[in-house]
């Protein structure tokens, strides 16, 4: 077992793991938090991503260890109580998502995507979320969600 | 000009808040204590037989509480008809694809379940196999299984009118030979569920289903337990689109038994490759297809032979077979028809449904083979649709089609007409025809698909309407969303009817201890059937509130309004109360009442016609027509879909943003299948089962899409709706095929139509560089 | 019998803090310990148990210093073995001295990977249509391996040896990616032929790096991935267009040349035969970016 520290959302968490297990298993299984998702377990889908120092990382290929001593932020991160994040509202409002399972993923993107780019391209949009596969929307509302988030954050 | 006060309205999803906070739960997200964890062995033969499987050391390994094989089933089989129950939880005598599941193993984590596979020994006797459909259903090919010793799985034989005579009185008669992609649904979330045996007799299951009641029934057969019994509780889910999740799979049956032999829960989660390599995908067809033409391009007959590839067991292909058929005549007038098919068995994964269910694969062939002849005719894309489309049926009239389908609305000359005046159409002479080594070409379709499909047996469905007292209302059904949006729209259905405002209705996800049964999210019928049962059990509720409120204000019910959760006396409208004042007074009044407003769907279509393809497929026809604008790299065959306009005549859109959504993602999954999807199989084994191989359009591959709405108000659907789900996914792919025909001057029959594949065909006609 | 994992194998994790703790380790336990930085390579292959297991994973990104990118004019780019692939596309550096570097790293796989994987790592993998190789070769790099018995320096035309294969012994490890700097006037392009615009493998890769002065080719370096066991330079290409006057003409034949001397496969991504008259195409275009301006 391996003894890693993690702030995960603001919070500090002191955690015993296996060292084979990745960040997503622990994030989901001893944090509980499962709105990142497993998708194909290899880093092609991106349904797994959150924010490891500002970065946005598969954690389904990111080793828990290799976490150690981070700042992790996941979708359970993003609002604040029950004001929404921009981005998240930006999405409710124009329907950028179906089933949801890309969702959280979209979402952490979209942000880090606006974090570094307040008024990002339609090409650079697309680039931006490349990682992030959705069979349900055919990214049109994903895109519009992007651009809205992108107004809101511009102010 | 119909007024509605939610209908119509860009609503968010009801569930949305949740899903952009990471709240949904899902199948693999529920956990109870005490969980075990269940992994599924396979073997990595496409045709095998079992002579022994032993399990001595897996269940000997440190943290394995049980492991579950064949037996333990007793030989129940379970299929989609009564004489195809061919297939079993667990392989039986033999394994007839590869990977095909054959123990389950339960354990207290993942890691061991894990390990304990690898420990499970299977002696086996490898048998001839045979992977083309065509050479499967030839004599001496290996038989798959022993109750089709000719391995045709399914197989029909129509006949509408006298194809014969209208092809020798035709002007024009061409043959060809299409084929249709290997695709599959490609959502995100891998089948998973949670399942609970409780000793006293009963079972549930946290079950990612988008038809949750093929589960429940399947798994009272399987355990011997009444329904009454079962517990399907649906979780959100990652995305259906057809196949597999309106079935069970391996992993469902052994999570149950081995939660029986343990007596505690567990859960199963496949991996995606798992998915991508043994999950009932969408059939692969060649389709001969021979239509006729007078001299003006009217069509005159169309005669259809499918050989399609079904895998290893039978599944829903009785169904499937059928739908491939039965559309044929539709959008276009078809006189005389003959359809042939042969559905093989081969030791390939297991084909089923897929959205665009079966029409896709008939409706790519007639699209491009009719707009090849009217090219030898020398009719335009537009004239040769129009010359051939079917009125939109008068008020009160009714169009039959020739295998006795009937359409009260049909907006498909609307929806072409559209397209022609749009940009994109209306000026492709203007843009630019080549930049560089890239050619740009538009291409149009005219497709059609069915809305409110019945399988066989029970296809009712009901819904219920509590009004709490504090006047807020739970809407109960048997419905299911999948992500298709169909909790929405049945909220805003019951908001409309009742008078409330779309925020005031709370939805309650399908739990079959709780919820009415019914058939499932398939054949694109839950807006249009669950939709009426829902319209109807809102005004039941209505009814039951204004009779009370009737006698309070002694006015006569009839006399009373709601609308925006506002309850007024419609020739006295200052004589109002807000909504919950009138729940409160209505739940509250004498010794109390409860108002429960119950519906069912009383109308549907008569069992289906499998033998003879005469009746109707549906409740009523989407209509869609679909231009592409594409450019095609003329050295290296790459393709850039720049744009999708699509027409979609859906009755009335009722959850506009729901409905282009749906359109949106089944055009864009649509144009996957036309140029990048495709599994590509090596004696019975996927070469490509992942997402870096199976190539699904992403981000940066998808065009700029627009809907345009045809409103043609059926009067079958609840406030006019008909199917918005799978119409766009039929119309991309002869849409694509044919804009990649304007680009190349090259008619392509083959899915999916690759840069190699382009490539090779621009070299053969002397149209690549080297 | 088989199944699909889910999980990684048991694994136990080293994490060195100096360069000789992890040399000393990988001495130790040889083939039992492998190496990785973003691991975005090795833990997919280890999941789908691809690879052989180890016992012991063990993290470079402990160790202070490898992650830095430098350039100067005399010594050129130094990129650390720790550097991420965002790193390279974003550094200013690349972005004005070696296009065919930025285009490369900004061709791979998602942010997501890009933010983890690393150059170092793209090349010891030695997948055959690994994207920085071709830009690397054109280029002329070279690299820095460290082991027990000291560093030495591998021109990146040695370094591969196969399908997954590299000269790296296994007690030695990657320390540095060296790249020439760019001769004055010179013009780098590499591009990538894949099925959709994101998220593929090269099917063919073609990079090319080169000068010319009043319309001769003072220089020119050619580089072809996933159309041969290893990432390759096409010399023969390269000789027909050396000191010769610029045409279509020579171009063509240069790209043809190109196009005989790799030796693609059939696999399930693609046939021999689209690869070859890939290169055919791709090696024209990117001869005519260097070249016809």
């Amino acid at each position: 077992m391996e003894q890693i520290k993690l702030t995960v959302n603001g919070k500090d968490y002191e955690l015993q793991i296996r060292p084979w297990a990745t960040l997503l298993e622990v994030i989901r299984e001893d944090l509980g938090l499962t709105g990142a998702k497993e998708g194909c377990g290899e880093g092609e889908c991106g349904a797994c991503t959150v924010i490891m120092d500002g970065k946005a990382v598969n954690s389904c290929i990111v080793l828990a260890v290799e976490a150690n001593g981070r700042q992790i932020t996941t979708i359970e991160g993003l609002a604040e109580g029950d004001k929404l994040h921009p981005v998240q509202e930006a999405f409710l409002e124009k329907g950028g998502m179906q089933c949801g399972f890309c969702t959280p993923g979209m979402i952490l993107s979209t942000k880090v995507l606006l974090d570094g780019n307040k008024n990002p391209t339609d090409e650079e949009i697309r680039k931006g979320l490349e990682g992030n596969f959705c069979r349900c929307t055919g990214y049109t509302k994903i895109f519009e969600s992007v651009k809205a988030a992108a107004q809101k954050v511009r102010g | 000009m119909k007024e509605y006060t939610v209908i119509g309205q860009r609503v968010p999803r009801i569930d949305g808040r949740q899903k952009v906070m990471g709240q949904a739960k899902y199948a693999a997200d529920y956990s109870l204590p005490g969980m075990l964890f269940c992994k599924v062995a396979r073997l990595p033969v496409a045709h095998a037989r079992i002579l022994n499987i032993d399990t001595s050391k897996a269940e000997r390994l440190p943290g394995v509480k049980a492991v579950v094989t064949a037996k333990d089933f007793n030989g129940w089989t379970w299929g989609f008809m009564a004489n195809t129950r061919d297939e079993p939880p667990l392989a039986m005598d033999k394994v007839r694809y590869y990977m095909e599941a054959v123990a389950g193993v339960a354990a207290i984590d993942e890691d061991i379940a894990e390990e304990a596979c690898d420990l499970i020994k299977v002696d086996y006797e490898e048998l001839p196999a045979v992977f083309d459909p065509e050479e499967a259903i030839q004599e001496g090919a290996p038989v798959v299984h022993d109750y089709r010793p000719n391995n045709v799985s399914v197989e029909y034989h129509w006949n509408f009118g006298d194809v014969e005579k209208a092809f020798a009185e035709s002007h024009l008669v061409r043959e060809d030979r299409f084929r249709t992609s290997r695709a599959t649904k490609g959502y995100l979330e891998p089948p998973a569920s949670l399942a609970w045996y409780d000793p006293a007799g009963s079972i549930t299951v946290w079950a990612a289903k988008q038809s949750p009641y093929f589960h429940y029934r399947h798994l009272a057969a399987c355990f011997e337990l009444p329904l009454s019994k079962i517990r399907v509780i649906q979780p959100f889910i990652g995305g259906g689109f057809g196949g597999t999740k309106n079935d069970s799979v391996a992993g469902d049956f052994c999570a149950v038994m081995l939660s029986k032999m343990t007596g505690k829960p567990v859960k199963f989660i496949y991996a995606q490759e798992e998915e991508l390599t043994v999950s009932k995908r969408r059939h692969s067809m060649i389709v001969y297809n021979k239509m006729g033409m007078s001299k003006d391009g009217l069509i005159t007959a169309i005669q259809s032979r499918v050989i399609a590839d079904g895998g290893g067991y039978t599944a829903v292909s009785p169904l499937t077979m059928y739908l491939t058929g039965c559309c044929t005549p539709l959008p276009y007038k078809l006189p005389h028809y003959k359809y042939d098919c042969y559905r093989a068995f081969t030791n390939n994964p297991i084909c089923a449904a897929m959205r665009g269910h079966g029409v896709t694969h008939t409706r790519f062939a007639c699209e491009i083979q009719m707009e090849m002849m009217a090219e030898e005719l020398g009719i335009d894309p537009v004239e040769i649709r129009m010359r051939n489309a079917i009125d939109n049926p008068k008020t009160g009239e009714i169009y039959r089609t020739i295998n006795d389908m009937t359409l009260k609305t049909c907006g498909i000359k609307e929806a072409i007409q559209t397209l022609v005046r749009d940009p994109l159409w209306a000026q492709k002479d203007k843009a630019p025809k080549q930049d560089g080594s890239v050619s740009y070409g538009v291409g149009m379709s005219a497709t059609s698909y069915l809305g409110g499909a019945r399988q066989l047996g029970h296809q009712s469905c009901a819904a219920t309407v509590r009004i709490c007292e504090d006047g807020t209302v739970n809407l109960i059904t048997g419905a299911t969303d999948c992500g298709q949006g169909s909790d929405t729209v049945l909220a805003m259905i019951a908001a409309e009817e009742l008078g409330v405002r779309y925020q005031d209705i709370d939805f309650k996800m399908v739990d079959s201890a709780y919820t009415p049964v019914d058939p499932g999210s398939y054949g694109s019928r839950v807006t249009v059937l669950a939709g009426q049962a829902v319209q109807t059990a809102a005004a039941d509720a209505k009814k039951q509130l204004l009779d009370i409120l009737g006698r309070e204000w002694k006015v006569s019910p009839g006399e009373i309004e709601i609308k925006n959760a506002e309850v007024y006396h419609k020739s006295n409208p200052s004589r109002r109360i807000p909504f919950d004042k009138l729940a409160k007074i209505a739940c509250y009044s004498g010794s109390g009442a409860v108002i429960i407003g119950k519906g069912y769907s009383g109308y549907g279509i008569e069992p289906l016609g499998f033998e003879n393809g005469r009746g109707n497929a549906g409740t009523s026809f989407s209509f869609t027509a679909q231009t592409t604008r594409a450019g095609v790299d003329m050295e290296t065959g790459h393709v850039t879909i720049s744009d999708f306009v699509i027409a979609h005549d859906c009755g009335r859109p009722l959850n506009p943003i729901g409905a282009e959504s749906q359109n949106e993602g089944g055009a864009v999954q649509g144009m996957g299948q036309a140029i990048y999807e495709d599994f590509i199989m090596d004696r019975g084994k996927t070469l490509n089962p992942t997402f870096l191989d199976y190539k699904m359009p992403r981000s940066t591959d998808v065009p700029n899409i627009k809907v345009i709405d045809i409103i043609t108000d059926d009067p079958d659907g609840p406030f006019g709706a008909k199917e918005a789900s799978e119409g766009s996914h039929v119309s991309a792919p002869p849409s694509v095929v044919a804009a990649i025909h304007d680009a190349t001057g090259i008619w392509f029959k083959e899915q999916p139509v690759t840069a190699a594949k382009i490539v090779a065909a621009l070299k053969e006609k002397g149209k690549w560089p080297r | 019998m088989s199944q699909f994992y889910r999980r990684l194998p048991r694994l136990q994790y080293f994490l060195p803090k100096t360069l000789d703790e992890a040399l000393s380790f990988l001495k130790e336990h040889k083939a039992a310990a492998r190496l990785f930085a973003g691991g975005t390579d090795l833990v997919p292959q280890l999941k789908k148990r691809e690879t052989d297991i180890p016992l012991y994973l063990v993290d470079l990104k402990g160790i202070q210093g490898l992650d830095a990118i430098t350039y100067d004019e005399e010594a050129g780019l130094k990129i650390g073995p720790l550097a991420t692939i965002s790193a390279i596309a974003t550094c200013p550096f690349v972005q004005d001295h070696y296009p065919s570097l930025f285009q490369a790293a900004s061709s791979m796989a998602s942010p997501q990977v890009r933010n983890r994987g690393t150059f170092a790592g793209n090349i010891c993998s030695a997948v055959p249509s690994a994207d920085s190789a071709p830009a690397l070769l054109a280029l002329e790099a070279s690299v820095r391996l460290l082991g027990q018995k000291g560093e030495r320096e591998v021109p990146i035309d040695q370094f591969f040896t196969g399908p997954r294969k590299t000269v790296l012994e296994a007690d030695e490890m990657l320390l540095e990616i060296g790249v020439p700097s760019p001769k004055p006037g010179s013009r780098g392009v590499y591009l990538k032929l894949s099925p959709r615009h994101s998220m593929d493998l090269a099917i063919v890769g073609v990079a090319a790096v080169g000068t010319c002065e009043d319309g001769v080719c003072k220089n020119i370096k050619i580089a072809l991935g996933a159309v041969a066991p290893t990432p390759i330079r096409v010399p023969a290409a390269e000789a027909t267009l050396e000191g010769k006057r610029i045409t279509p003409g020579i171009i063509e034949e240069a790209s043809q040349k190109a196009a005989s001397q790799c030796s693609p496969i059939d696999d399930h991504r693609a046939s021999l035969e689209y690869r070859r008259d890939m290169v055919y195409i791709l090696a024209r275009r990117a001869l005519n970016h260097v070249f016809m301006q």
